[in-house]
């Protein structure tokens, strides 16, 4: 019997440990976090405000229906579509200028005035040209989102490009190593780094600019589902979007963490 | 760099940039004013709008959504990302929370302002500090903690009250944080003050280009896009500047 009841008092000494652990650890802090902003979103919304508007309870109720909704899925995949094609041309064509740029001065005298005003300029304040020249379809915003995306990844690539040193080229030289063999194994290797943080920028932008040119193009897309819905009050299916929309954000993020610490662990940013 | 260097530089921008007017002026020529008007026409309606003083008032129109949505998103991010980094509890609840609307296209709530508050000025505030608060408090939360704790502990072991703490390490410490912050919200600013002049009740500069856009007017529109430029190029450099004295007094304060 004492045996047992020692076991017994054991058990709960370690679930009472392990319970503290739960509330010293920072997923439960976390967890609680959330909660409350939740509840006091919740709460707010249901003293003052009217009953179209977004809660918590709402969102969750209209979840299952509009995440299966093919109409829905179709808007999605449209936008998403955009933003990663945009961007995997932006990947390719802005690392080519920004090399270009980088390791040849008189291209980079030539173009950085450009490339410099149209990174820092909101590139919104062109989309409606962009309209005018491509119509309100589905063309403009990859153009768009290209054209965002390819100006940050351009401004980064072209500091890398300059920021390898000397050395490092002069002694390819000594050795008489060909351009090409000098390009895939001391340029390109060294720009990883900030190839990365361009892509990092670029992708929330490219985000972003999709969004954008969906509200303003009115064409199929996640944007033109949140203003449809939010217009006809269906708050809390347009909330819908907003959420895969921050899903897809933190992901992008962290698939380029993922990428970075998994295959180039000595980039790792702590 | 050489006196010779700087002058092949110099020619090589002035040729860049008259090459670029050049193509500007003769393809605006060749598509028509529908699609894009030529520089000369586009200089004399700048010229036009400067004179009838609508440049001018869009301007003032567009600068106070930006600096009112700006100053409050410096106001509330920074003393809370201050708050966030002294109060662990609050940070290891909060943090995450942080970083995932640093990552969130913000863009995305403008519908939901619209149906909720409608036309007026804040709204359209409300977009740009929204656009701009979480770079600062992003940025605020990782220079706190990059503070070396050695720093805060002799500070409390010479008994440092919580307000000396925070005047002589916390603030000091965090500030060239809080510049790249700043400079991010400035571009991000930037975004939302256009944004919400396009999609909330047109106003400023966004208004002119999309009436520009609305009438097939694009020496207007592309005249107010110029002005845009300037005005990015302008806040940016300033934000690069302050980024860069504060960056000085980081390397001289450690």
């Amino acid at each position: 019997m004492s045996t047992q009841s020692l076991s017994a008092s054991r058990q709960t000494s370690t679930i009472n440990a392990l319970y503290r652990q739960f509330l010293d650890s920072s997923i439960a802090l976390k967890v609680a976090a959330g909660a409350i902003i939740l509840s006091v979103w919740e709460a707010v919304v249901r003293t003052f405000g009217p009953a179209y508007v977004t809660t918590p309870t709402g969102v969750v109720r209209a979840f299952p229906k509009v995440i299966v909704d093919p109409d829905f899925l179709s808007k999605a995949v449209a936008t998403m579509e955009a933003v990663i094609v945009g961007l995997a041309i932006a990947i390719a064509l802005g690392t080519i200028v920004g090399l270009l740029m980088g390791r040849i001065k008189e291209i980079r005298y030539a173009l950085s005035h450009y490339v410099n005003s149209l990174f820092t300029m909101p590139m919104i304040a062109v989309l409606p040209l962009l309209s005018l020249w491509f119509g309100h379809t589905s063309a403009t915003r990859l153009v768009f989102v290209v054209l965002v995306a390819f100006l940050s990844i351009v401004v980064n690539v072209t500091d890398g490009a300059r920021g390898i040193s000397e050395e490092y080229l002069e002694v390819a030289r000594a050795f008489r190593v060909g351009k090409i063999r000098t390009m895939f194994d001391i340029v390109l290797p060294m720009l990883v780094p900030h190839l990365i943080a361009g892509v990092r920028l670029a992708a929330g932008r490219a985000l972003t600019a999709a969004v954008i040119a969906d509200f303003f193009l009115a064409i199929p897309g996640l944007g033109y589902y949140i203003l449809f819905n939010s217009r006809n009050f269906h708050l809390n299916e347009a909330f819908v979007a907003v959420v895969v929309l921050i899903v897809a954000g933190v992901g992008f993020d962290r698939l380029i963490n993922w990428i970075t610490t998994s295959f180039m662990p000595w980039l790792r940013r702590d | 760099m050489s006196r010779r260097a700087r002058w092949i530089r110099n020619c090589i921008v002035i040729l860049s940039l008259a090459v670029g007017a050049t193509a500007w002026e003769i393809g605006g020529r060749y598509v028509g004013e529908a699609f894009m008007a030529p520089l000369s026409d586009t200089i004399s309606r700048l010229w036009e709008l400067l004179q009838s003083g609508v440049l001018l008032r869009a301007l003032v129109d567009s600068l106070s959504l930006f600096a009112v949505g700006f100053v409050l998103a410096i106001l509330c991010g920074f003393p809370l990302g201050l708050l966030l980094a002294r109060v662990r509890p609050l940070r290891v609840s909060l943090e995450s929370y942080v970083t995932m609307l640093y990552a969130t296209p913000m863009v995305a709530l403008i519908p939901f302002i619209l149906s909720l508050m409608g036309f007026g000025f804040t709204p359209k505030v409300l977009v740009v500090f929204l656009f701009a608060v979480f770079p600062v408090l992003y940025n605020t939360i990782e220079g706190a903690r990059s503070v070396k704790p050695e720093l805060i502990e002799v500070a409390s072991s010479f008994r440092s009250s919580e307000w000396e703490l925070w005047r002589d390490v916390m603030i000091p410490f965090t500030l060239p944080y809080v510049a790249t912050g700043i400079r991010q919200a400035i571009a991000r600013g930037l975004v939302g003050m256009v944004a919400a002049e396009f999609f909330l009740s047109p106003s400023g500069l966004g208004q002119l280009i999309i009436v520009g856009s609305y009438n097939f007017d694009t020496a207007a529109m592309l005249a107010a896009v110029l002005v845009v430029v300037v005005l990015g190029v302008t806040l940016m450099e300033a934000g690069h500047y302050l980024e860069s004295r504060l960056a000085v007094w980081r390397r001289s304060a450690q």
